[in-house]
């Protein structure tokens, strides 16, 4: 009977596990097959090199730059989406009715495709559009938005922040309704405002929510693609080029399959170990507060 | 009792279709991702495979994952390649020369006559490489060209477009006098780094400065560095006479915001459906490239070739490659095909005699614009070929043009800085 159980649990699982190993052990174990040697993919022989690979890739000024580049944007990303999920999170919370469509409609950017959203910001940031017009007719000039390395980085940054605020909002909102009624009234009581009950009830009360928040956001810009992609290809001046950037580059461009698969490794190192400082960091701010 | 008769015609069936497909030879066509040039490639496979009963070709688009080289590269490592693709140009090609990935087409049975068949002597020059041998057969050569807004010229009292750097900026400054809002060019893609937006921008105006001369051949640089820096400057002075927009400006050609655009033949069958009122000659007209103020005026100007072909993987069997060495030889045999190719692409084929011969007249007195296309083959140079193609172009976007445009170096310091990075990324 125990034996049927198991079986019947692997078979459900099956699926899963399968897709797991075709989509995600296999490539591993190839990629990791690839770190100690140079190849192009289509010469018949790779050829050994040791830690060279290893050596290139932590002495390149390119992939020093490329992690550079992740923590600025997670530096402006995650307090900006943070603030704008909570917003939108206290928006819909407060809601009196059809709260699930806002809900929803807040939820759509994080579905939308990276590349079409790409595409309709560089319509609307391009030289021409009424945006821009309307700046130079105020104000004599516009911005080169991305084509200037500050604006660039602030236009992907607002891009993600947009597209993340309203599923992390949902988020937001099953804390806010977990948090019980009767702590506001009780601080109502004692004389606290509308402020002190947000600083000292809310907020620390979304603990888990703001936990579970973070973790996916340092996650998500760890691995930022697609907005510089389409919108900077990396550009200016490497301002906007990212670690996955320079995985592309080297891997699909340059053919540097060794090497690619090195920069790889190395991001996902540097990825595990932001994420593990990040939760050790909100874990002892949470159990300061009683969280666990 | 039924159920057997229906097993027994099965039978039947599949032996007798396993005798009719012994003599067949499979064979696999990837056509580029560019869904006119798929449908001319299986209009001339279907019409092979009727006349010739032995022969099954496949032809699908070639996957782009996450590009066109990268879906090929892939497809090798994984011994899938096709038995020929289409869509391969001569850095790439060499690429996969050199890791023996495709044959040498010269050895295959023919090659000199099937050249001379197809009258294209002169064009194959350009695709030698430099073991001697030739590994892609140009399908098709696109000379870019400068489209000027001739009804804006003439408002400025021009009745031709500027041929020298000189001319443009004169041309340029009397624009900004008289339309302030509008640009001489615009050329978004000149502050990013991708490599291949430099066939777009800084070779059609090298080549022409510098009578062709590569970048790189072999291992050297063999650069004209007089030319380069002359580029440069005259990117810089755009720039600073505020006649050169590097943001996006989508149509502004189309729309007459700007007066001058590199364009290649594709354009045209877009501004048909899009913008039918702009006509060749009364608002625009195709020039080659400006030069700069010392080239002679009567030596034509070169420019960049966007020229891709097909090559034949070693992967498929001496019989496949038999088999598509036919259906190509076949293909290019008919002059006819070529003005297919030419009716459904718009992409003159890579031909010595597609301005001058008969055949082709009649497509071009309907679409005049793409004359001058056909008339510059000849002096359209394909990429150079070298193994670091991909980060000696990005260098040189990165370290040369975009610190020139900013005022960072001057054209000088600039080239000589890719010069420098050149050197080190080739002798690596």
């Amino acid at each position: 009977m125990k034996l049927r159980r198991e079986l019947g649990g692997w078979l459900l699982a099956s699926p899963y596990l399968l897709s797991a190993a075709i989509f995600f052990l296999i490539p591993l174990v190839w990629s990791l097959s690839l770190l100690f040697f140079r190849w192009n993919l289509i010469t018949p022989e790779r050829e050994f090199v040791g830690l060279a690979n290893f050596g290139e890739a932590l002495t390149s000024p390119r992939v020093w730059n490329a992690m550079l580049v992740t923590y600025k944007f997670m530096g402006i990303i995650i307090p900006s989406v943070m603030v704008a999920s909570i917003g939108l999170a206290l928006i819909i919370h407060h809601i009196p009715r059809l709260k699930e469509l806002f809900a929803v409609g807040f939820f759509l950017p994080y579905l939308a495709s990276g590349v079409a959203i790409g595409l309709v910001i560089q319509g609307i940031l391009s030289y021409g559009s009424p945006v821009n017009e309307f700046l130079r007719n105020v104000f004599g000039t516009s911005p080169r938005w991305l084509r200037d390395p500050f604006w660039a980085v602030l236009v992907i940054s607002g891009m993600i922040v947009w597209k993340l605020s309203g599923y992390y909002a949902l988020i937001f909102v099953a804390g806010l309704q977990a948090i019980p009624r009767e702590l506001y009234e009780a601080a109502a009581l004692d004389g606290a405002g509308a402020f002190t009950q947000f600083r000292r009830i809310t907020l620390p009360l979304l603990y888990p929510a703001f936990y579970t928040v973070l973790v996916l956001a340092v996650g998500i810009t760890l691995g930022i693609f697609t907005e510089p992609y389409v919108l900077t290809g990396g550009g200016p001046a490497l301002a906007t080029h990212t670690w996955q950037l320079e995985i592309y580059y080297q891997a699909f461009e340059r053919f540097r399959a060794g090497y690619g698969a090195t920069v790889a490794l190395i991001n996902a190192v540097v990825t595990f170990v932001t994420i593990l400082i990040i939760r050790r960091l909100a874990e002892s701010w949470g159990a300061r507060r009683g969280f666990k | 009792m039924r159920n057997a008769k229906w097993l027994l015609v099965g039978l039947i069936l599949t032996v007798g279709g396993a005798g009719l497909a012994q003599g067949t030879v499979d064979i696999t066509f990837w056509a580029a991702p560019n869904p006119p040039q798929e449908v001319f490639w299986k209009q001339m496979a279907e019409a092979y495979m009727a006349v010739h009963p032995g022969v099954r070709i496949t032809v699908r688009q070639m996957p782009e994952a996450p590009t066109s080289e990268a879906g090929i590269l892939a497809a090798i490592a994984g011994g899938v390649a096709p038995t020929a693709s289409e869509n391969i140009f001569i850095g790439f090609g060499g690429e996969m020369a050199r890791a023996g990935a495709i044959v040498p087409l010269d050895t295959l049975p023919g090659w000199e006559d099937f050249v001379r068949a197809r009258n294209m002597e002169l064009t194959i020059q350009g695709w030698r490489f430099a073991d001697g041998h030739y590994y892609v057969l140009p399908v098709y050569s696109n000379a870019m060209l400068f489209a000027w807004r001739i009804d804006i010229l003439r408002e400025l009292g021009y009745d031709r477009p500027p041929r020298t750097y000189s001319e443009v900026l004169e041309v340029g400054e009397k624009l900004k006098a008289r339309y302030p809002k509008k640009f001489l060019w615009v050329r978004g893609e000149l502050e990013v780094p991708t490599w291949w937006q430099r066939w777009f921008d800084f070779f059609p105006l090298y080549y022409p400065a510098s009578g062709g001369q590569q970048l790189i051949t072999g291992e050297v640089i063999t650069a004209d560095d007089r030319a380069a820096v002359e580029v440069l400057r005259f990117l810089r002075q755009m720039v600073e006479k505020k006649l050169l927009v590097t943001e996006a400006l989508p149509y502004s050609l189309e729309e007459g915001h700007t007066i001058m655009a590199i364009l290649g033949p594709w354009t045209f069958p877009f501004w048909a459906e899009m913008y039918p009122e702009l006509k060749y000659g009364e608002h625009f007209v195709l020039t080659p490239p400006p030069v700069p103020d010392w080239w002679p005026a009567d030596e034509p100007a070169k420019t960049f070739a966007d020229a891709k072909g097909i090559v034949f993987y070693t992967q498929a069997t001496p019989e496949q490659r038999q088999a598509m060495w036919d259906f190509i030889g076949w293909v290019y045999s008919k002059p006819e095909n070529d003005l297919r190719w030419l009716e459904i692409t718009t992409m003159p084929p890579a031909r010595d005699d597609v301005a001058v011969n008969e055949l082709f007249a009649a497509f071009f007195k309907k679409y005049p614009a793409l004359v001058s296309y056909a008339e510059n083959i000849p002096y359209a140079v394909p990429p150079f070929v070298h193994k670091e193609y991909v980060e000696l172009k990005r260098v040189l976007g990165a370290e040369a043009i975009y610190p020139t445009i900013t005022g960072e170096l001057t054209p000088e310091a600039a080239w000589d800085t890719w010069k420098m990075l050149a050197e080190k990324i080739i002798k690596k």
